[in-house]
């Protein structure tokens, strides 16, 4: 019982650990909480699901079509709406309140255009999953958690060590520096918010999988990225995986202990508690009030 | 007539939420997406008072306020030690964390399945049992807020507040202490947002959980930036159109089920399109967030 509670508490961090990154790779380098990535994260498996089921086309080819619009309709979000209101001088909760709008316009449109009832991606034959330790896994949640970790070492080695990372954490710590220096801060988010997306895009494919899709699925999987990220400390990959970590394991212990209904209440206590005493997170760097 | 008084009467009750989350995220510069939990908390309260106990009109609508402002000092006194976005989103942990509970702990509150039989007002010995004395007692108490808003913000105190909303750490080296403002509006703002929430709860006379989600909070968002953050009107003015707009649709004849979402997204397109083309609001004046 006890391996099987670690087992699930394993695969909902690797979700909320694929959804974290994203959002925290666009947070760190834009600087404001970009609700409608939760949109993004559901967009993926509705139109891998349009051209599966209803198009036709392969599996895999469907996969990959919902990556490159999740990928592209994260980039859209930046040109068209986030970087004209930059350039008018917009304050961060301005672009998260605009940004709140395009999730309730994105959401509703995918639920007037598929329904609000859940659906399957493709019905995968029920068969007994592998046994690790002692717990039951299927195939799809150990590729779930393969998936997480790759990404999250690609794109932590990526910014550490390339010429790409450095620009990017250079745009994220002083876009105006950054740009005196040569970097074009502008392409640098678009960049951003592109590999960004395509995380979530993956994330909600992975997860559409497992248990299906509705329209309000990216709420919640955006809500417990949010709190992920500011648990683990912005800008810090390893924080995060931490912190994926802390709020599987508390739910899912909240489930054997208590029971289910309570489990995301528990999460936004943990996210009060650490911005009360922690607000950095684990491996983030303090939080600044002002500068001068 | 019956359903013209209606949507004035709802209006009345929208315009005292838009006013409270006006004094926070117009005057004060503190967006809060939790409105819709202080307005659950004022409902729940008189109306179980009232179910459970008897308890009147008024006496349901002061112990909602006042258990709507002890909660606050327990979300605010840490939360607003944050800043900007991070207070946002300890609203909206807060938010989450109130429907969860308004949801879940059925002993109480029942759950899904909500709290029936809510009485109608009774004030001394009135009955308000029509839609036009709900109405002339939803514009007295929807007065009331705007007058207190008013009061509020035209005072020293207020002008505290607009200091803070400008910049903090110049009002903090000017002596104020920011804190005690700021929790202090907040307060008033769970305050009036509970009213809102009594005036709700005995005119429906029947509440359940998806009155109070995160989205009602984002419509209230949505009328203090449509109406125009930081002035008298712009929230009366928000309130209006995000009333009117949605039910004016039931007579283009859309199925029921579509007009909800389209609801939805004409709100979120307004919002949107507000900030990019004016961010002061239809009314308002004061530049929201720049």
């Amino acid at each position: 019982m006890l391996t099987q509670v670690v087992a699930n508490a394993l695969i909902a961090a690797s979700g909320y650990f694929l959804v974290a990154v994203g959002f925290g790779l666009i947070y760190s380098t834009a600087r404001f909480f970009h609700f409608a990535h939760g949109i993004v994260f559901t967009a993926a498996p509705y139109v891998a699901f349009l051209s599966y089921t209803l198009l036709g086309l392969p599996f895999e080819a469907s996969f990959v079509v919902g990556i490159l619009t999740a990928t592209a309709l994260g980039g859209m979000m930046e040109l068209l709406c986030y970087r004209p209101l930059r350039s008018q001088g917009a304050s961060a909760l301005v672009l998260l309140l605009a940004s709140l709008g395009i999730y309730i316009v994105l959401q509703n449109v995918v639920s007037v255009a598929f329904g609000d009832d859940l659906k399957n991606l493709r019905s995968v034959s029920v068969r007994e999953g592998l046994g690790v330790f002692g717990a039951r896994l299927t195939m799809l949640q150990l590729v779930t958690i393969g998936v997480s970790v790759l990404v999250g070492a690609v794109l932590g080695v990526t910014l550490l060590t390339t010429k790409a990372g450095k620009i990017i954490r250079a745009v994220a710590n002083d876009p105006a520096l950054a740009n005196a220096v040569g970097a074009n801060s502008g392409r640098v988010l678009l960049w951003t918010f592109a590999a960004g997306s395509a995380m979530a895009g993956l994330a909600g494919l992975l997860l559409s999988l497992d248990v299906g899709m509705n329209p309000t699925m990216g709420m919640r999987a955006l809500l417990m990225g949010v709190v992920t990220v500011i648990v683990g400390g912005i800008g810090s990959i390893r924080g995060a995986a931490l912190a994926a970590l802390l709020i599987g394991l508390t739910q899912n212990f909240c489930v054997w202990f208590i029971s289910s209904q309570w489990q995301d209440a528990i999460v936004f206590l943990i996210l009060l508690a650490f911005l009360v005493f922690r607000p950095q997170g684990f491996c983030g760097q303090r939080v600044r009030i002002a500068s001068v | 007539m019956e359903y013209l008084l209606h949507i004035v009467i709802l209006v009345s009750i929208y315009a005292v939420l838009s006013a409270s989350l006006d004094l926070l995220a117009g005057h004060s510069g503190l967006m809060s997406i939790a409105q819709a939990a202080f307005y659950g908390l004022g409902a729940y309260s008189s109306a179980l008072l009232a179910v459970q106990f008897g308890a009147s009109f008024g006496v349901g609508v002061l112990a909602g306020m006042a258990v709507s402002v002890s909660v606050s000092f327990i979300v605010s006194l840490p939360s607003l030690r944050l800043h900007d976005d991070y207070f946002v989103i300890a609203t909206f942990g807060f938010q989450m964390i109130l429907f969860s509970i308004f949801n879940n702990w059925m002993d109480l509150t029942r759950g899904p399945l909500g709290i029936p039989g809510i009485p109608q007002p009774v004030i001394f010995g009135w009955k308000v049992d029509t839609h036009l004395e709900f109405l002339l007692m939803a514009a007295f108490f929807a007065s009331f807020a705007y007058l207190a808003v008013y009061l509020l913000t035209s005072s020293p105190f207020g002008r505290v507040l607009h200091a803070i909303r400008e910049d903090e750490v110049f009002a903090q080296s000017l002596g104020k202490n920011t804190l005690r403002f700021k929790v202090t509006a907040f307060a008033v703002s769970a305050a009036l947002a509970a009213m809102a929430g009594s005036l709700y709860a005995h005119y429906i006379t029947y509440i359940d959980p998806t009155s109070f989600t995160v989205m009602e909070s984002i419509l209230v968002i949505s009328m203090v930036i449509i109406g125009g953050a930081g002035s008298l009107w712009g929230p009366l003015v928000g309130a209006v159109v995000l009333v009117t707009l949605p039910e004016a649709l039931r007579f283009v004849g859309l199925p029921s089920s579509v007009a909800a979402n389209l609801r939805q997204i004409i709100y979120g397109a307004l919002l949107v399109v507000m900030m990019m083309v004016r961010p002061k609001g239809l009314v308002g004046k004061y530049g929201f967030g720049r």
